[in-house]
């Protein structure tokens, strides 16, 4: 009886050995891509050759995708490897007609699994994004367990393919594109980046909304206004320039810093640079007839000046720099909108949010044609402009 | 009713449940079985292998009064031991033979022995002699003991007492305690301080017990002492504060000192493993010291020391976990700093325990939750490492064992040298050969360093050793592993008991008291009662 026991627990600690390490798989073999570039679909260079030798699977090409996989594989210790100083990076293209099916697409193409984890950017372009509503496309990114839910998406004007190609050695593009938005304390042109989790909550609310621009140009990528994504359809419907762009940050109160040049006769620049910058939307509800009114106020400094008479910045008068800024201000918000509300007919700068807030039973009434009901409402602004300072010169 | 059964788990989840609730219950039966297989180490049954304090006086040959046959027995047991000596005189006033037995080298002071010689060959008077114990007209010696049987005496004699046979008197005397030479005091070695005493114990028990005295004037430290060992006796003491401990605990410990069965204790340690609750935790449940002023600080929360003779390690009963990671100098430094330094403690702790774990089971298991440019300089620096992430780990681990263990071993001036050469010129030359990488270097020196930062050795072994079953948990299972081994060591850790005392207390049970003195060291203004955990007779630090 007692060796009938031994012997049943020691085959029941034999059993442990034999698990050895369930689903462990070192990190050094595997891929991380930590950038996702979404293009329509077309058969890349490489898959055509393939495919010209009839390596393929039935397929309608709807979507490319490009992952970029860091970092590359290098053979030896550290030491060989800084001679070489080639891309630490590659990028590997599919098309198909499911992401998922490209993903496992590429595990018969490389050496090591794709894993999702350190995903940083997705890139989707404009074409794409054209054919097929957004949350098609996005689909699966949002599924999937493995992409965190702090991954930032973009849209590119252009192939989204390209975003991801950088002719500085040593750098990842991915992570340059993300480095980007860090300058948000500079400049409001940045916007505040949409994370996966954001735009989950936007597509299931058909909400329309804006997602930072992406253009390259000679390998280098620019962030530059705004791809506006309308909520009924989820299609990209047109790109807002970069003073939209930062007058619409300013409106949703989300910019922190910026400037404001006014050409004054025909040589005469003045630079105002935003120190602080706050927005109020007030709406007001009369019957049916919805209205805004927007209060900017801001804080900030003259801070470059270019004058042929004088070359002094202590002749400046500050009223009249500041109705000069004023003016330009004015400008700049109300064309903003009156694209807003005239040419692309949608809300993007969060008037919706605030009316749901104010007036929710009005809001409840109109939410589903929102976009409609605010091309028609009005909106005025008032602006208020605190100059704190011309810089530093010296006093003549 | 077809709904309800709907809900009723198909068999494979029984089965799972089945298996989930066997393990525990048959892990713990194995424990028992194994404890029950090794036995207690105690002899439960034989109630008395010890003798009380006194000289044995079990029945031997009695002096017969003849001084040539009791002389001649003496020599008949003795005289084969070559560092035994007779030195054979005459008393001159009364004009009878004495005989001085003493063992060579136990007796130190030759103006002593100078000074005894004459007494008794030209001053020893036969009243004197004839009741040398009372007061008046005894021997001047201050020590003074008659041996009332040969064998007795016999021993007396080989543990160091001057022993005087005189002719015509039916009884050995006993003269001058063993005073063998002695190291000097010195700092402890095991647990060096910046601020605090610098004095250890030594070898000599009496020296020991004299520097508790020395430690302050207090009429309720009480010694009380014993003889263990069945073949070789040894003195053992236990010091406590008579009004302040447990008078429960007092008498536990007591029993458990009197059960003690073994042939010789050689070190403190052969009693801390006879008297713990519990020898198959990996924890030490007896905390050992060399230090007098963490001794009497212990007496002072009520807890009972324990010296034996031979050895400079003095233990302390009961022991709480916490007092593994608390040095002395927390109570000597101002509380700021000394609350810093123990939370610093307990996080080395940690690290030291599961560091290698964590990297194995973010490296192989989950690299998803390593930040992003980490995880990728990780995955540059271990291109070419060829091994498993456990493996790795091992090779490096168990190196810098060998070097630790070896570090103790080499002379003084070579130690520094071969940590160096160990540290510095294995860790870059495995990762220059790609065996290793480099991170893992820097994570395996950490562990080394934090476990270097706790402060009782006892315990830093412990963590040692805990350390490479958590690296196994890991490399099986994960993060999920090691959160599973954690919560082991946590649930064995709040069963285990050090003589009644719960050795988790105060985090569990709850002792919301105690914990002024557990991750913080509140200002000594707010340290105005004793542990709560000791259950001591009074209460109150600050009259």
């Amino acid at each position: 009886m007692a060796r009938c026991i031994r012997m049943l627990l020691l085959s029941c600690l034999m059993t442990l050995l034999l698990t050895s390490c369930w689903s462990s798989q070192e990190i050094e073999n595997l891929a991380l891509y930590s950038g996702l570039a979404l293009d329509v679909g077309e058969p890349a260079p490489i898959e055509k050759e393939f495919e010209a030798k009839g390596a393929t699977y039935p397929k309608q090409n709807k979507v490319m995708a490009t992952v970029q996989i860091v970092p590359v594989k290098t053979i030896g210790t550290n030491s060989q490897k800084q001679q070489d100083q080639k891309k630490p990076y590659i990028n590997i293209s599919g098309s198909g007609d499911s992401i998922l099916e490209i993903f496992r697409q590429f595990s018969i193409r490389l050496d090591q699994p794709i894993i999702g984890h350190h995903l940083k950017v997705i890139v989707v372009s404009a074409e794409l994004l054209k054919q097929q509503p957004i949350g098609n496309v996005m689909d699966f990114l949002l599924r999937d367990n493995d992409i965190r839910p702090s991954t930032m998406v973009f849209v590119s004007q252009g192939s989204a393919k390209a975003t991801m190609e950088s002719n500085i050695a040593s750098e990842v593009p991915s992570f340059h594109i993300m480095g980007m938005l860090r300058n948000r304390s500079r400049t409001s042109k940045v916007l505040k980046p949409v994370t996966l989790s954001r735009l989950d909550s936007l597509i299931y609310s058909e909400r329309s909304f804006m997602l930072q621009n992406l253009v390259t140009g000679g390998e280098e990528v620019e962030l530059s206004g705004a791809g506006i994504i309308k909520g009924s359809s989820g299609k990209w419907i047109g790109t807002l320039n970069q003073t939209d762009t930062q007058c619409l940050a300013w409106i949703r109160n989300e910019g922190t810093a910026g400037t404001i040049k006014v050409n004054e006769g025909n040589n005469n620049v003045i630079t105002y640079e935003l120190e602080d910058m706050k927005s109020k939307v007030t709406p007001k509800v009369d019957g049916d007839d919805i209205s805004f009114h927007v209060e900017l106020s801001t804080e900030g400094r003259i801070i470059e000046v270019w004058n042929d008479q004088a070359p002094s910045s202590s002749h400046l008068n500050e009223e009249e720099v500041s109705q000069l800024i004023k003016k330009q201000l004015k400008d700049m918000t109300e064309e903003s909108i009156r694209k807003l509300q005239k040419k692309y007919q949608t809300d993007v700068a969060g008037f919706g949010n605030r009316l749901a807030i104010k007036y929710p039973s009005v809001w409840r009434k109109v939410k589903d044609r929102w976009d409609e009901v605010f091309s028609d409402s009005e909106v005025t602004f008032s602006y208020e402009l605190q100059i704190t300072d011309f810089g530093s010169f010296i006093e003549d | 009713m077809s709904t309800m059964i709907e809900y009723i788990p198909d068999w494979s989840t029984w089965g799972m449940a089945g298996i989930a609730l066997l393990v525990p219950i048959l892990g713990h039966l194995l424990y028992q079985k194994v404890y029950h297989f090794i036995g207690t180490g105690t002899h439960l049954h034989d109630a008395a292998p010890t003798t009380p304090s006194e000289p044995s006086s079990e029945a031997g040959n009695t002096f017969s009064g003849n001084y040539d046959k009791d002389l001649c027995y003496i020599q008949d047991k003795l005289g084969a031991n070559s560092d035994v000596c007779f030195r054979e005189f005459t008393l001159h006033q009364l004009g009878v033979r004495g005989t001085l037995l003493y063992v060579d080298g136990m007796q130190n002071d030759r103006l002593l022995q100078l000074k005894i010689m004459t007494f008794l060959m030209y001053e020893a008077t036969a009243e004197k002699l004839a009741s040398p114990s009372t007061d008046e007209a005894g021997l001047p010696f201050l020590q003074l003991q008659e041996a009332s049987n040969l064998d007795g005496f016999n021993h007396a004699i080989l543990f160091g007492h001057f022993g005087l046979l005189i002719e015509g008197m039916p009884i050995g005397l006993l003269i001058e305690q063993p005073d063998a030479r002695n190291r000097p005091i010195l700092e402890p070695l095991s647990e060096a301080l910046l601020r605090g005493p610098r004095v250890g114990f030594t070898e000599i028990l009496s020296e020991n017990t004299s520097m508790l005295r020395r430690q302050g004037m207090s009429d309720q430290l009480e010694i009380t002492s014993y003889r263990v060992g069945t073949r070789m006796q040894r003195d053992l003491v236990l010091a406590y504060m008579k009004d302040l401990v447990n008078p429960d605990l007092l008498k536990e410990v007591q029993t458990r000192i009197e059960r003690m069965d073994m042939d010789f204790f050689a070190e403190s340690g052969y009693v801390e493993q006879l008297i713990e609750d519990n020898y198959l935790s990996p924890f030490q449940q007896v905390q050992n010291t060399e230090r007098p002023d963490r001794v009497i600080n212990a007496l002072m929360e009520g807890r009972v020391a324990i010296l034996l003779d031979g050895t400079p390690f003095a233990l302390i009963v009961p022991a709480t976990f916490s007092m593994l990671l608390q040095s002395p100098e927390d109570y000597y430094e101002r509380w700021l700093p000394s609350s810093l330094l123990r939370i610093m403690r307990f996080g080395a702790a940690f690290l030291a325990l599961m560091a290698p774990a964590l990297y194995i089971s973010f490296i192989s298991f989950h690299p998803g939750l390593i930040p992003t440019e980490l995880a990728i300089s990780i995955i540059e620096t271990r291109q070419g490492v060829p091994f498993p992430s456990l493996i790795e780990v091992l090779i490096l681990e168990v190196a810098i064992e060998i070097l630790r263990e070896a570090g103790i071993r080499l002379p003084k001036p070579i130690g520094p040298a071969m940590g160096i050469v160990g540290g510095l010129i294995i860790g870059d030359a495995a990762v220059q050969a790609g065996i290793v990488s480099p991170f893992l270097v820097i994570v395996v020196a950490v562990t080394a360093i934090s476990s270097f930062s706790i402060p009782t050795y006892s315990a830093g072994i412990t963590l040692r050793m805990l350390r490479f079953i958590g690296m196994v948990f890991a490399a099986v299972l994960g993060i999920f592993g090691t959160i599973l081994f954690f919560l082991l060591l946590c649930s064995h850790l709040s069963k285990l008991k050090s003589f009644g005392v719960p050795y988790l207390t105060p985090i569990t049970p709850f002792r919301m008291r105690d914990w002024k003195d557990l991750f913080f060291r509140a200002p000594l203004s707010l340290m105005k009662r004793r542990p709560a955990m000791m259950k001591t007779q009074q209460n109150k630090r600050k009259s």
